[in-house]
């Protein structure tokens, strides 16, 4: 068989086209493809009131992809119940980078749910932004993973400092502590008695409970022996509401000046409406809150559309504590992937310790283990809380900044038992 | 006679005996043939989520097998399960973290843990029975948990990070070693449920979850056979606890001790059928898998619902589990 130039020459060019278009196929298909986020969301078990933050991401995605998306390609979200169990994260953090292919990661939330896949973002060289792991980075040291809440730098010690800071500007001297069993708690209180140490205060009291105790009379009154000036508060959601009621019916004594710091709890709408007036004069940590000194437009738009969709799936009504952080993150990735024009983890990283990221909460900067360079948890005292009104807690004067002194609101009601209306 | 050697001397007819024997050598091979699927597999498959997904799934065979021996075997429903798991799980802790040991010597210190542990109890909840048995494992839980909170170097409430040594090469990576590992707790786990299930301490188990008394009487040692039974089931799931810091690289208490893993020990030979040893691997293999599916396919709280759905499904139509209804569906035909 013979066969000429010409039909040679098609032969080859039909041979070239067809070995190439795979190739031109599966790149297209590549970079049409969706930038895939993945995350794990305590959507059942303990945690599950943090669920409200997948909101927060999806409001994200929507303004990411309402605007083009990112490098042209639209975001998708790939998520899945960790059950609050930390058995649950290695294999849907592997099945999320090995099955489902997301491109970056968002880590679960908290520290202790993030522990298990520290190691595993560091063997694989993967970009992540956490998600209020406290300190989360400091055991592994990824350069790869950045906090999308402001603890801090050393946030182990310094996170709740602005307590100590507020106490000190008030003349607190005696300092009492108190911590409930859990992980959270007794890291804050270790960090808390090493601030009131730095700043010159001394730690006259000390007293960790089992969590879920319901009764604090016992503790209170031992509390009031010791006269201190200041009771710095490291407690869950269910103990910070029994201590609120307790104080009202027991009291804490004439000496206190300063009480609260730690307690987690008083950041969620429905603890907020159970405790209503009780909670007066309590000095509290929060991450934001609605005084003139925070709010922005920004802020604003995404709390409306963010309450239009809390309110009847019946989340967390007001969604100042996790919600804006997990849009944050959001833009911390959205920042990184525009300005390196891709996914890739190093690259990503390496602009991030290198430029700072205008987010919806103020401009974040990191340092080295992804911690935002400056702190900015916030120190609010309740103030002039009437009855359980939930809409009441989104009028500026409800829960006054004291610390940060840049975003400070207003001043420190005292003293302590005035302020409580008693 | 004692009740000694009534049990140990009952010999079979000669022509029955060849017949077990011939079914251990079966045992014995597709033990060998289940290892060496699973080291092909770790040199053959790529992709790691397919071991993160299988260790959990066959950490639930050994759990189920441990439970059943002292649950299934001798009739103690044990709600305290996750109290040898943790003690197990925080040996190997410990040791990695103080010692930097190697996942080897961590297995036998955690089955020495865990044997203990199940000795005091047993001895503890000497005349302990039915209900009030059930209950003083609950309070095992609580005590081992409160242990750990306090025990500083371990931990406390907030948990501790600990990076595993590096994992032979031949295993392709740490999960696949890890996993490889469980494997041979698991078929240890069952060769182990076996042996007791076809000798005269299964004999003896048999005879305590009849009738105590009536056991006493006819002289079966119980005391011993119930120490025994605590043992080596607390041996067991302590074993199964062990790897889950090399696993996972962090251990925490809630989740350690946590009710979920507790009831799934329960629930997974009460699905399988809990009077022989392949009722826990398929009460173990179908639930993990299905869980497993369920996690990332449906939502966790239908995969709650569904898994109890599923037991009450059971426990009402097939209390003796799948192996009893497929007993009982033979008898029926024959």
């Amino acid at each position: 068989m013979t066969i000429s130039r010409r039909r040679l020459g098609k032969l080859a060019a039909a041979t070239g086209l067809a070995l190439a278009a795979p190739a031109v196929w599966t790149t297209g298909r590549a970079q049409n493809r969706p930038i895939r986020i993945g995350a794990s969301f305590s959507m059942t078990g303990p945690l599950s009131s943090t669920k409200a933050g997948l909101v927060g991401l999806q409001l994200w995605r929507d303004d990411v992809n309402a605007a083009g998306g990112l490098l042209g390609r639209q975001v998708e979200l790939v998520t899945y119940d960790d059950q609050s169990t930390v058995a649950q994260i290695p294999s849907i953090y592997s099945k999320l980078v090995d099955i489902d292919k997301v491109d970056i990661l968002v880590s679960p939330y908290g520290a202790v749910l993030s522990a298990p896949v520290m190691p595993f973002i560091k063997q694989r060289g993967r970009f992540m932004a956490g998600m209020f792991a406290l300190a989360g980075n400091d055991g592994v040291k990824s350069d790869r993973y950045f906090h999308s809440a402001p603890w801090g730098p050393d946030a182990k010690v310094n996170w709740a400092r602005g307590f100590f800071e507020v106490g000190k500007a008030a003349g607190c001297k005696r300092i009492a502590v108190l911590n409930a069993d859990v992980e959270f708690a007794k890291v804050s209180a270790a960090g808390g008695k090493t601030a009131a140490k730095e700043l010159g205060q001394e730690v006259v009291f000390e007293q960790s409970y089992p969590p879920n105790t319901s009764d604090f009379s016992a503790i209170l009154r031992n509390l009031r022996g010791a006269t201190p000036d200041a009771v710095f508060v490291c407690s869950y959601p269910p103990d910070s509401s029994a201590l609120i009621r307790g104080l009202s019916e027991v009291g804490i004594g004439d000496s206190v000046k300063l009480f609260g710091g730690a307690m987690v709890g008083p950041q969620y709408a429905a603890t907020l409406q159970a405790l209503g007036s009780s909670l007066n004069g309590i000095v509290n940590f929060n991450l934001f809150v609605p005084e003139p000194t925070m709010v922005t437009p920004a802020v604003t738009s995404f709390l409306d559309r963010y309450t239009a969709i809390a309110v009847p799936e019946k989340l967390d009504a007001l969604g100042y504590y996790i919600p804006p952080f997990y849009y944050v993150a959001g833009q911390l990735i959205a920042a990184a992937v525009t300005a390196t024009g891709s996914t890739e983890s190093a690259a990503m990283a390496t602009w991030l310790h290198a430029n700072p990221v205008k987010t919806l909460v103020g401009t974040a900067t990191f340092n080295e283990l992804g911690d935002w360079t400056e702190r900015r948890v916030l120190m609010t005292q309740f103030q002039g809380i009437k009855g359980n009104d939930i809409e009441q807690f989104r009028q500026a004067g409800r829960q006054v900044i004291l610390d940060p002194p840049a975003l400070k609101s207003g001043e420190l009601a005292q003293p302590f038992l005035k302020a409580r209306g008693a | 006679m004692t009740a000694k050697t009534s049990l140990m001397t009952a010999a079979p007819p000669p022509a029955a005996a060849r017949a077990p024997e011939a079914r251990t050598l079966v045992f014995c091979a597709c033990a060998l043939a289940v290892l060496a699927l699973g080291a092909v597999l770790t040199q053959t498959i790529a992709n790691p989520y397919v071991f993160f997904a299988a260790f959990i799934i066959v950490q639930q065979v050994a759990l189920a097998t441990g439970w059943n021996v002292l649950g299934g075997y001798a009739g103690y429903i044990n709600f305290g399960a996750t109290a040898f798991y943790g003690a197990g799980a925080y040996t190997g802790a410990f040791l990695l973290k103080a010692y930097g040991a190697s996942i080897f010597l961590c297995l036998p210190a955690a089955a020495l843990v865990g044997g203990g542990l199940g000795l005091l109890m047993g001895y503890m909840t000497l005349r302990v029975q039915g209900v009030y048995f059930a209950i003083a494992t609950i309070a095992l839980v609580v005590m081992m948990h409160t242990l750990v909170l306090n025990i500083d170097y371990l931990g406390g409430a907030s948990g501790l990070a600990l990076m595993p040594p590096e994992p032979p090469a031949w295993t392709g990576g740490q999960v696949q070693f890890v996993f490889l590992v469980m494997l041979g707790i698991a078929v240890l786990a069952v060769a182990c449920a076996r042996w007791i299930e076809i000798s005269w301490v299964g004999r003896g188990f048999r005879a305590l979850r009849a009738s105590e008394e009536a056991a006493e009487c006819a002289g079966v040692p119980t005391f011993r056979l119930k120490l025994s039974a605590c043992a080596i089931s607390g041996a067991i799931l302590a074993m199964t606890g062990a790897p889950l810091v090399f696993y996972a690289s962090f251990i925490e208490p809630e989740t350690v001790f946590g009710l979920a893993l507790a009831l799934n020990a329960i629930a997974m030979p009460l699905i399988g059928g809990k009077k022989s040893w392949p009722g826990p691997i398929i009460g173990a293999v179908l639930l993990g898998s299905v869980q497993q599916a369920a996690t990332i396919t449906i939502s966790s709280e239908l995969n709650i619902l569904l898994v109890g759905v599923v037991l009450i499904g059971f426990v009402a139509a097939a209390p003796d589990g799948i192996l009893g209804l497929v007993d009982t569906l033979r008898k029926g035909r024959q």
